[in-house]
C-alpha cells in the first residue's frame, strides 16, 4: 500500500469519526432517547404475560412476536412483495431450459467433503432456528436464509446441475415456496374459517383468545410452550423463503449464452 | 471497565469495517472486491452483535457473507472481471 493511500485512509476514518463526535454531541439533530421508550416498554410487557392474557403473545421472543403477531400484516405483505420479485425473475428467465445432463465441473476433493459435511448440518442449524423462534432469537426469515447457504454451497461446489439431479427442479422449488406462502396465508385466516363453521367471532391474524372472540391457537401444549401461531409462521416463512432465494440463485446461475439466445429470439 | 472494553472493541471494528470498505471500492479485481465487502459485512455484524441485536445477527451473516457474495460472483462471472479504465 502507497502513502499516498494510507493518508486517504485515514482521512476517511478521522472524518468518519469526527463527524460520529458531532452526532453524539446533538449537532445533526436531535438524539434519540437512552432510556426505552414507552412504546418498546409496551411490546417487553405484552410479550408474554400470563397476568394480561387477551393483550400478551404467546412467546418469549419479542422480536417474533412483533413481526407475525403484533405487526403480523406488515410481514404478510413484505412476503408477498418478496414473492413478486421471484415471480418477476421467473418472468425474465422465461422459456430457458434447466436441464441437470451434462457433465459437471466442480471443485476439488477436499472442497467436495468439507461441502457433504456442512451441508449435513446447515440445515439442522437452520432448523433449530426456525423451530425455536418463538423462544430464542431467529425466526423463519433468519433460519430460510442459513438454508440457502447449502444452495450456494451445493451451486458453487458440485454445479448447477448437481443440484437439479437431486430432484429439484424449478417448478419443483416454485411448488415449494407456492406452499409456503399459502400456508402463511392459511394460518393467518385459519381461525377466521373456524369461527366461521362455530359461529362466534375471530380475527385475521389472530393468535390468541381475545374479548368476544373466544378462539386460539395451542401455546401450551404439556409444559412445553408451542408458541400459536408463531410456531406455524415461522415454519411456513422458512420454507418459503429458502425455496424463493434458491430458485433465484438457480436462474442466476445459468450460462449466459443460453439466457441470451431466449430472451434475444423473443 | 467492561464498559470501555464494549466501547474499544466496537471502536476497533468499525475502523476495520471502513479500511475493508475502502479496498473494496479500490480494488479492480471484482472477486477480490467482493470478498472485501464480505469481511465488512462480517464487521457489521460483529458491531451488531456487542449492540444486543442477535435476530438481525442471524439474517445478516447468511445474507452478507453467504448469498450475495454469491450473487454477485454470479454477475461477475455474466460481465467482466477486471474493472479498466
Amino acid at each position: 500500500m502507497k502513502a499516498s493511500e494510507v493518508f486517504v485512509l485515514v482521512s476517511i476514518i478521522v472524518f468518519i469519526f469526527s463527524l460520529a463526535y458531532i452526532t453524539s454531541l446533538g449537532g445533526l439533530g436531535q438524539l434519540p432517547p437512552v432510556n426505552v421508550r414507552v412504546l418498546a416498554q409496551r411490546y417487553l410487557e405484552l410479550t408474554w404475560n400470563p397476568l394480561k392474557p387477551f393483550m400478551s403473545s404467546s412467546g418469549y421472543e419479542s422480536v417474533t412476536a412483533i413481526v407475525w403477531d403484533f405487526r403480523g400484516l406488515d410481514t404478510f405483505f413484505e412476503t408477498a412483495v418478496f414473492y413478486g420479485a421471484i415471480i418477476a425473475a421467473i418472468a425474465i428467465y422465461r422459456g430457458v431450459k434447466i436441464t441437470g445432463k451434462g457433465k459437471t465441473i466442480g471443485m476439488s476433493p477436499i472442497a467436495r467433503t468439507i461441502t457433504r459435511l456442512s451441508i449435513v448440518l446447515i440445515p439442522t442449524v437452520a432448523a433449530s432456528i426456525a423451530l425455536h423462534g418463538h423462544l430464542t432469537p431467529g425466526g423463519g426469515f433468519q433460519a430460510g436464509s442459513v438454508a440457502t447457504v447449502v444452495a450456494v454451497l451445493i451451486i458453487m461446489v458440485f454445479g448447477r446441475k448437481a443440484i437439479i439431479r437431486k430432484g429439484l427442479t424449478k417448478s419443483r422449488i416454485l411448488l415449494l415456496r407456492s406452499l409456503g406462502l399459502l400456508g402463511i396465508g392459511f394460518t393467518a385466516v385459519a381461525l377466521l374459517l373456524a369461527a366461521i363453521a362455530l359461529g362466534v367471532n375471530a380475527y385475521i391474524f389472530q393468535n390468541q383468545p381475545k374479548p368476544f372472540a373466544p378462539l386460539g391457537f395451542p401455546k401450551i401444549y404439556d409444559g412445553m410452550i408451542l408458541g400459536g401461531s408463531l410456531l406455524l409462521f415461522n415454519f411456513f416463512e422458512f420454507i418459503a423463503v429458502t425455496a424463493g432465494f434458491t430458485l433465484v440463485l438457480l436462474l442466476l446461475s445459468l450460462d449466459e449464452k443460453d439466457v441470451r439466445k431466449v430472451v434475444v429470439e423473443k | 471497565m467492561i464498559e470501555v472494553f464494549t466501547l474499544a472493541f466496537l471502536m476497533l471494528v468499525s475502523v476495520a469495517s471502513v479500511v475493508a470498505a475502502y479496498l473494496a471500492i479500490r480494488e479492480r479485481d471484482m472477486v477480490k472486491a467482493i470478498v472485501f465487502s464480505a469481511i465488512q459485512s462480517a464487521m457489521y455484524a460483529l458491531i451488531f452483535y456487542v449492540l444486543m441485536a442477535p435476530d438481525i445477527v442471524l439474517v445478516y451473516i447468511p445474507v452478507s457473507v453467504g448469498i450475495t457474495p454469491a450473487v454477485l460472483l454470479f454477475v461477475t462471472k455474466k460481465t467482466e472481471r477486471y474493472d479498466g479504465d
